[in-house]
């Protein structure tokens, strides 16, 4: 076995140009597909926690019955319980931010509108989301304040200006009226004509009594800092909760439309990635088989002389790793360079695309992903392309002829 | 002297041309122990095939080749890789050492292959290495070495594991007249102090003035099998 390994190590320093090409292909081969994949990989999480921010969170503590029946009925009681949960996996929570919300009619003069009325903490609102950043006219309310602060489009469609007062009706706790009447203090824009439509907002004790639901959430939303983490720490929350009243939902579960987007994306992605393998599996195919019919002589030569057909592919096997192992390893390296480089000095997009993304709420920038699985999975995708490519020569070996391939 | 290689109605017919190449047409010749025996003859006239066939690296279309009494035509090719490592030595016409391992190395390989202790194996590779005169370049590589040079570390190394006989391909082809003659000195001296029976496919005229027993084939047959007494 030690002279296949020398013979295997000495053959890669014969040709050193031969070898270096063949190391440079598996490198480059790394460093486009980590460069790539860390992009889509960054889109793609950039994309979530952009959503993830503007909508449900990562996580959200709820009474069990909410998800299937979004009433103020099953809003929960925000008590020691749940802040206790909380306070338990603190080191996983970077912040948490409550809400209460419910479906309510909006009147002015003669002209009403179905409304989404949100009750929130202005301050953690805008630590998730940057929402007093999309005021266009006013204030966003602040500790003590008791107005309200209304989408740009439900503005527009009720006619309703800042000073106006604007009646809400709906349906409170446990069948109680709600009913409120409030100034408009600040409009406010939205890219969504959805939301543009339909958002009134209310500071947060100010919507748990027009709902008659005192120290009640429809929702905690729990922001964490990786997202990696969510699946666990939902599981963590949900031990120290009764799982009779409380349920904790992750923004998959929150959420199942966009993560069958995001499924169908990831769907692309992978195609896209398959393609990319196929490339760069031919750059390394074609410069193995070059390598290979250099040497169909000398390696006839070997048969010739007693080494067995075995022995021979383990040498080209050996070579193939030792080649893969370093292509990959200096491709790793360089690619970190490169996505480190571009993660921490993103790619601006500026015109049409740049202004559509600050519209969605997401930063119109390029991400890359510095997640040490990118570079872990390409590395050893990339490294098994080298080693299934490599079986070419040793399959060569076993049908090699000796007499002819020694007097080529 | 007992036989070391018998061929028996030993044919090979080329068929992965256009047309049937008849290269070797009933061959019946007996080896002896420590003979000297130059196969001659025009290109084409079958000799590297013979050579390729009582080596066990081609096998014959009809006839079989026996070695020490064992019949090498019917064996299985992992059943010849072993044969051929522990029974026969081979020289060819270009060199054909590992390039990457140095004279010493190249010298001990076949004895490597066949697991032979470290000591001995090192102790005979410097002997032979001695014997054709290059014990000052055990440890450079072929590329350092003359042609003539890489030729006697050839012999060495088809010599060192001590084979029942040694095949050689028109070993000095490559060569210029010293150095071919240089060759066949030390070929002559090993043939005769080791016992070992050399058969060469040549039209060297050298060789053949050399060599105690000249076989001379045509069209694939053997024409004259001829005896010399030679110093």
């Amino acid at each position: 076995m030690k002279i296949l390994l020398i013979l295997a190590w000495r053959n890669l320093w014969r040709k050193k140009r031969r070898t270096f090409i063949t190391i440079s292909s598996v490198l480059f081969a790394t460093v486009l597909a980590i460069t790539l994949m860390s992009m889509l990989s960054g889109m793609q999480e950039q994309m979530v926690s952009s959503i993830v921010r503007n909508t449900t969170g990562y996580l959200q503590i709820q009474d069990v019955m909410y998800h299937d029946e979004p009433s103020m009925d099953h809003a929960l009681e925000y008590g020691d319980e749940v802040k206790k949960a909380v306070e338990q996996h603190r080191d996983y929570i970077e912040y948490t931010v409550p809400r209460i919300q419910g479906f309510s009619l909006a009147a002015k003069d003669m002209g009403s509108r179905g409304v989404m009325v949100k009750g929130i903490d202005p301050e953690m609102e805008d630590r998730m989301n940057g929402l007093s950043s999309n005021m266009v006219k006013g204030d966003m309310f602040g500790d003590g304040d008791e107005f309200a602060v209304i989408a740009e489009g439900l503005a527009g469609l009720l006619e309703t200006e800042i000073g106006d007062s604007l009646v809400l009706l709906g349906q409170g706790f446990q069948g109680m009226t709600a009913v409120g009447t409030y100034r408009i203090g600040g409009i406010i824009s939205f890219p969504v004509p959805e939301q543009n439509n339909t958002m009134v907002y209310l500071p947060l004790d100010q919507a748990q009594y027009f709902f008659a639901a005192p120290d009640r959430l429809t929702g905690l939303i729990i922001m964490v800092a990786e997202e990696e983490i969510v699946p666990e720490l939902a599981e963590k929350l949900q031990e120290e909760l009764d799982k009779e009243w409380y349920t904790v939902r992750t923004w998959e579960e929150l959420m199942p439309d966009m993560l069958e987007a995001f499924k169908a994306r990831e769907a692309q992605v992978a195609i896209f990635a398959w393609v990319l393998y196929i490339v760069v599996g031919f750059g390394i195919f074609g410069t193995i088989m070059t390598m290979l019919f250099e040497r169909l002589r000398e390696f006839g030569i070997l048969l010739s002389i007693g080494l067995k057909r075995m022995q021979l592919a383990a040498i080209c096997l050996i070579e193939t790793i030792l080649i893969g192992f370093a292509g990959v390893l200096a491709g790793v390296a360089a690619g970190f360079a490169i996505v480190y480089n571009l993660y921490i000095n993103p790619v601006r997009l500026s015109g049409e695309l740049g202004e559509v993304m600050l519209d969605m709420g997401i930063e119109p920038v390029i991400s890359f992903s510095i997640a040490p699985g990118v570079f872990l999975y390409q590395g050893l995708v990339i490294f098994v392309l080298a080693l299934i490519i490599g079986l070419y020569p040793v399959r060569k070996v076993f049908r090699l002829d000796m007499v002819s391939s020694s007097r080529k | 002297m007992k036989t070391v290689i018998k061929t028996n109605g030993l044919s090979k017919t080329y068929t992965n041309t256009a047309v049937p190449v008849k290269a070797l047409k009933n061959i019946n010749l007996e080896f002896r122990e420590g003979e000297f025996t130059a196969i001659v003859g025009p290109s084409g006239s079958g000799k590297t095939t013979f050579l390729n066939v009582i080596g066990g690296l081609d096998k014959p279309t009809e006839g079989s080749v026996a070695i020490d009494d064992v019949d090498i035509s019917s064996m299985k090719e992992s059943q010849l890789f072993d044969f051929r490592l522990n029974h026969i030595g081979f020289v060819f016409q270009a060199y054909n050492l590992i390039p990457v391992l140095t004279a010493m190395e190249n010298t001990s390989f076949i004895m490597l292959l066949q697991k032979r202790p470290k000591k001995e194996m090192e102790e005979r590779a410097r002997e032979m290495l001695e014997q054709v005169g290059l014990s000052d370049k055990m440890n450079v590589r072929p590329s350092q070495l003359s042609g003539g040079q890489q030729q006697r570390v050839a012999v060495a190394r088809a010599l060192a594991s001590k084979p029942d006989f040694v095949l050689a391909d028109e070993p000095t082809a490559n060569l210029d007249t010293e150095s071919a003659f240089n060759l066949l000195d030390i070929m002559a001296r090993l043939n005769k102090e080791e016992n070992i029976t050399l058969i060469f496919s040549t039209h060297d005229q050298r060789v053949i003035e050399r060599a105690r027993r000249v076989i001379t084939l045509v069209d694939g047959e053997v024409s004259k099998d001829e005896q010399f007494e030679r110093d």
